[in-house]
C-alpha cells in the first residue's frame, strides 16, 4: 500500500502535511485566517524561535583558560560538536533504536485499540467514552509516578517474572529490571495514548457506508480492512507515530528510572545530566540540537515516503 | 496477482454487449439478462422497529424494478436485505433460484449503486472501478475497466480522485463501478437523490439505455414517483413496511387499490360513500352516494362492492365546464358522475392549470386541465364538473382518504 501512496506525495512539504494531519486545510480562509493565528506565532517567536538561537549559540561557546566550573564565553567553536558526536554517539543511536521500537510496539498495541473504539464500538457511545476514559486516565497522575510503577511491575518479585519464570519464558536468574526491555517496555506504555488518539480521531471519521461498499465489491472483512480502512487511516498512523516516535527518542525519565547507567542510556539522560550536574551547557546544547536537527531529519524522511495525500 | 497488458478495448477477447460500434461485428455474448430475484415471507425487525413487514416479492430476470415509497416505509432496508447488508429477520431471499439469505454481501452476485455513492476517497476513478474486478482477481480487469469507463464517458477523468469530480460524474463513477461487475441484479439506492433536476432527467434515461443494453436485472429504490414511473418496467408501492401495490406504472397510476397509492402515486380526488345499487349481477356499474352525489364506477375497477367505498378520480381526469354550459347538455342524460362547484383557487402551471373547486358536501377537488387556449376560470366562477365512470376507481372505505397525501 506504501509504495502506491508514496509516488504522490513528492510534491507537499513537510509542513503542509502537518497541517493536513491537524486537521486544517492547508489555505487558510482570507486575513482572518493570518489574525487568528498571530497569537500562536507570536508565541512560538517567544518562546521557541528564539530560544533555539539562543541554544544555538550556547552550543558554541567556549570555557576561556582558568574559568570555574559552569562559567563559559561566548566563541563560534563548532569543535564542540565533533566531541559530543564522538563521546555520544552510542547513545544518540540507540535513542532512536529504543524510539522506534516503542513506536512499533504502539503501532501493534494501538490501532486495534482505536480501531475496536472507534469502529467496531460505533454507535456504542457509553462504552466508547468508557474505553477513552480508561486510556486517558493514567494522565491524571504524574509522569514519574507511571514509570515509577512500571518498576514494581517489571521487578523480581513481581507478578510478571514470577509468572513468566513460572513457565519457564524467561532464565530463573534474570531480572526484567534496568535492562533495555523495561526502558523500551515504559516508553510503548507512556506514548500510547499518543499513537491512539489520533487514529482513533481518523477512524472514528471514516464512513461505515465505504465498508458496505467494500464487502458489496467483493471484499471479505480482511480485504475491506486492507484496501479501505488501512489507507484512509494512515493520516492517523502518520500523526500518531510522529507524536509517538519523536519525544520518546528524547525522553529521559523512563531510561533513568527503568535503566542502568551501563547499556540503556538515552541522549536525553545525558543531555540531563551534562546541564544539570556536570554543567557542560554548550555540550549540553550541541547534543540537543544534533538530536532536534537528528529528529526533524528522520521525521521528514519518514513523512515523504509514508506520506499520504490529504485525504478530503 | 497476475497483470495482464493494458489493451484497448477492441482487442478484448472477449465481447460484450456494451460493444462500442466498432466492436459490435464481434459481439458474442447475448445480453444475459440478469437473474430472477425473488422473495419469500421476507421481514426485518430492528430492535423496537418493524422495518419490513414479511413480504413476497418476484422480480423477473431483466426486468428494471422500482421500489418507491416514502422515507422509513423500508424500501432501502429491503434493498440491504437483497445486497446482503442487513439480515432478514425470517424469510428467504433467492437470486436465480439459488438461496443467498444466508450468504454475506461479498459472496452474493449483486452490486448497489449507493445514496451518497461511497467511492473510495483514496484511490483514483479508475481504481474505484477496478475495486470489485480486482477482488474477484478477473484476470481482464484492466481492459474492462477501461471499458465501463467508457460506458458512462469518463475515460478523461479515470486518473482523477472523486473529490475532484462533480455529483454527477461521481453518480456515474458509482454506476460503473456496480456495473463492471456484471451483476446478476443490480441494485440502485436513490442513486439520482443528489442531483439537480436537470441531471436527474438525464441520468434517468441513461440509466434505462444502459439498463436496455446490459439487460442485467435493476433493483431502483425511489421516492420520487415521477422517477419510478418514467424509470421501471414494474414497480411496487411500500408503506409501512409492506407493498401496497405492484403492478406497471400505468397500471397502478389507472387503477390504485388503495387510498395510499392512490395520493402517493400522483394525485387523486377521493369521496367517502356509499354502495347504494348494481351489486352482484345486475350490470357493470356499481351505484354509490355521496352526500347526495351520484356516482357510477365500474365494479372491476373497485375494491369491494357493498358498503362503505372512497371513489377516486384522477384531477386530470375531471373535464369542467362553465356552469350551465355545454357541460350540462353531454351529461344531462346520466344525472350522475356530474356535480356543481365553485372555484376557489387557480394554479398556471404552464402545460396545464390546476384549480381547486368547492362542491357541497364533498369539499375540494382537485381538477387539472390543459392550457390549449381559451380563458382561465377565475376564483369565484361557479363551474360544472363531470368524469367518464370508467375513468373512476372504488377503494375500500375505511382507508384514510388523506393516507400518502403529504407523504415524502
Amino acid at each position: 500500500m506504501s509504495s502506491r501512496v508514496a509516488d504522490r506525495s513528492g510534491k507537499q512539504t513537510g509542513f503542509e502535511r502537518a497541517a493536513a494531519l491537524a486537521g486544517g486545510t492547508a489555505q487558510a480562509r482570507g486575513r482572518a485566517g493570518y489574525g487568528l493565528v498571530s497569537p500562536g506565532l507570536v508565541y512560538l517567536l517567544v518562546f521557541f524561535v528564539l530560544p533555539v538561537f539562543t541554544l544555538l549559540a550556547t552550543s558554541l561557546y567556549v570555557k576561556p583558560p582558568g574559568a570555574e566550573v559552569g562559567q563559559f564565553v561566548p566563541a563560534l567553536e563548532f569543535g564542540n560538536y565533533a566531541i559530543v558526536l564522538g563521546g555520544y554517539w552510542s547513545e544518540l543511536l540507540r535513542s532512536f533504536g529504543f524510539a522506534l521500537l516503542a513506536t512499533v510496539l504502539c503501532l501493534l498495541i494501538g490501532y486495534p485499540m482505536a480501531y475496536l473504539i472507534a469502529v467496531r464500538l460505533r454507535g456504542r457511545a457509553f462504552v466508547q467514552g468508557l474505553l477513552l476514559v480508561l486510556l486517558i486516565a493514567p494522565f491524571f497522575t504524574s509522569f514519574v509516578l507511571r514509570t515509577q510503577a512500571w518498576k514494581q511491575i517489571l521487578a523480581d518479585e513481581g507478578f510478571l517474572v514470577q509468572a513468566l519464570k513460572t513457565l519457564h519464558l524467561m532464565p530463573q536468574g534474570a531480572s526484567l529490571t534496568a535492562t533495555s526491555v523495561a526502558v523500551v517496555a515504559g516508553l510503548t506504555y507512556n506514548f500510547l495514548p499518543f499513537m491512539v488518539l489520533p487514529i482513533y480521531a481518523n477512524l472514528q471519521a471514516l464512513d461505515h457506508r465505504l465498508l458496505e461498499a467494500g464487502r458489496d465489491l467483493y471484499g471479505s472483512d480482511l480485504t475491506v480492512f486492507r484496501t479501505v480502512t488501512l489507507p484512509i487511516s494512515m493520516p492517523g498512523v502518520l500523526a500518531g507515530t510522529l507524536l509517538t516516535f519523536s519525544p520518546a527518542s528524547g525522553d529521559f525519565v523512563n531510561a533513568a528510572i527503568l535503566g542502568n547507567n551501563r547499556n540503556t542510556t538515552m541522549i536525553g539522560q545525558v543531555i540531563d545530566s551534562k546541564f544539570m550536574r556536570v554543567l557542560d551547557y554548550p555540550g549540553a546544547a550541541a547534543l540537543s540540537f544534533i538530536l532536534m536537527v537528528a529528529i526533524l531529519i528522520l521525521v521528514t524522511l519518514y513523512v515523504r515516503r509514508f506520506g499520504t495525500r490529504d485525504l478530503v | 496477482m497476475g497483470r495482464l497488458p493494458a489493451t484497448t478495448s477492441s482487442e478484448t477477447a472477449r465481447g460484450t454487449v456494451l460493444a462500442r460500434p466498432e466492436q459490435q461485428a464481434t459481439e458474442e455474448r447475448p445480453p444475459s439478462g440478469g437473474a430472477e430475484l425473488v422473495l419469500h415471507r421476507v421481514r426485518k425487525q430492528f430492535a423496537d422497529f418493524a422495518a419490513v413487514q414479511p413480504t413476497d416479492l418476484t422480480v423477473p430476470a431483466g426486468e428494471f424494478f422500482a421500489l418507491l415509497g416514502p422515507s422509513g416505509c423500508g424500501k432501502t432496508t429491503t434493498l440491504r436485505m437483497v445486497a446482503g447488508l442487513e439480515t432478514p429477520s425470517a424469510g428467504t431471499i433467492r437470486i436465480g433460484g439459488r438461496d443467498v439469505t444466508s450468504l454475506p454481501s461479498y459472496k452474493r452476485p449483486v452490486n448497489t449503486v449507493f445514496q451518497s455513492y461511497a467511492l473510495f476517497p483514496h484511490m483514483s476513478v479508475k481504481e474505484n472501478v477496478a475495486f470489485g474486478l480486482r477482488r474477484r482477481r478477473v484476470r481482464d480487469w484492466k481492459a474492462r475497466t477501461e471499458e465501463f469507463l467508457g460506458l458512462v464517458e469518463l475515460h478523461h477523468l479515470a486518473d482523477r480522485r472523486p473529490a475532484q469530480l462533480s455529483g454527477g460524474q461521481q453518480q456515474r463513477v458509482a454506476l460503473a463501478r456496480a456495473l463492471v461487475n456484471e451483476p446478476e441484479i443490480l441494485l440502485l439506492d436513490e442513486p439520482l437523490g443528489a442531483l439537480d433536476m436537470k441531471l436527474r432527467r438525464q441520468m434517468q434515461s441513461e440509466l434505462k439505455r444502459i439498463q436496455a443494453e446490459v439487460g442485467l436485472t435493476f433493483i431502483h429504490v425511489t421516492h420520487d414517483q415521477e422517477e419510478a414511473m418514467s424509470m421501471a418496467d414494474r414497480l411496487a408501492v411500500m408503506n409501512e413496511g409492506r407493498i401496497e401495490q405492484i403492478g406497471r406504472p400505468e397500471d397502478l397510476y389507472h387503477l390504485p387499490r388503495t387510498a395510499f397509492v392512490a395520493n402517493f402515486l400522483g394525485r387523486s380526488n377521493l369521496m367517502a360513500g356509499t354502495v347504494t345499487g348494481g351489486g352482484q349481477g345486475s350490470g357493470p356499474l356499481l351505484e354509490v352516494d355521496a352526500s347526495g352525489h351520484r356516482f357510477a364506477v365500474h365494479r372491476d375497477r373497485a375494491v369491494s362492492a357493498t358498503g362503505q367505498v372512497l371513489v377516486g378520480v384522477r384531477p386530470e381526469k375531471i373535464d369542467m365546464r362553465p356552469a350551465g354550459a355545454g357541460a350540462d347538455r353531454l351529461t344531462a342524460g346520466w344525472g350522475i358522475n356530474r356535480v356543481a362547484g365553485t372555484v376557489t383557487d387557480v394554479a398556471f402551471t404552464g402545460v396545464s392549470t390546476e384549480y381547486r373547486v368547492e362542491v357541497p358536501g364533498l369539499g375540494e377537488l382537485g381538477v387539472f386541465a390543459q392550457n390549449r387556449g381559451g380563458d382561465l376560470m377565475r376564483p369565484g366562477d361557479a363551474v360544472g364538473l363531470s368524469w367518464d365512470p370508467a375513468h373512476a376507481f372504488g377503494l375500500d372505505g375505511q382507508q384514510d382518504a388523506a393516507a400518502g397525501d403529504d407523504a415524502v
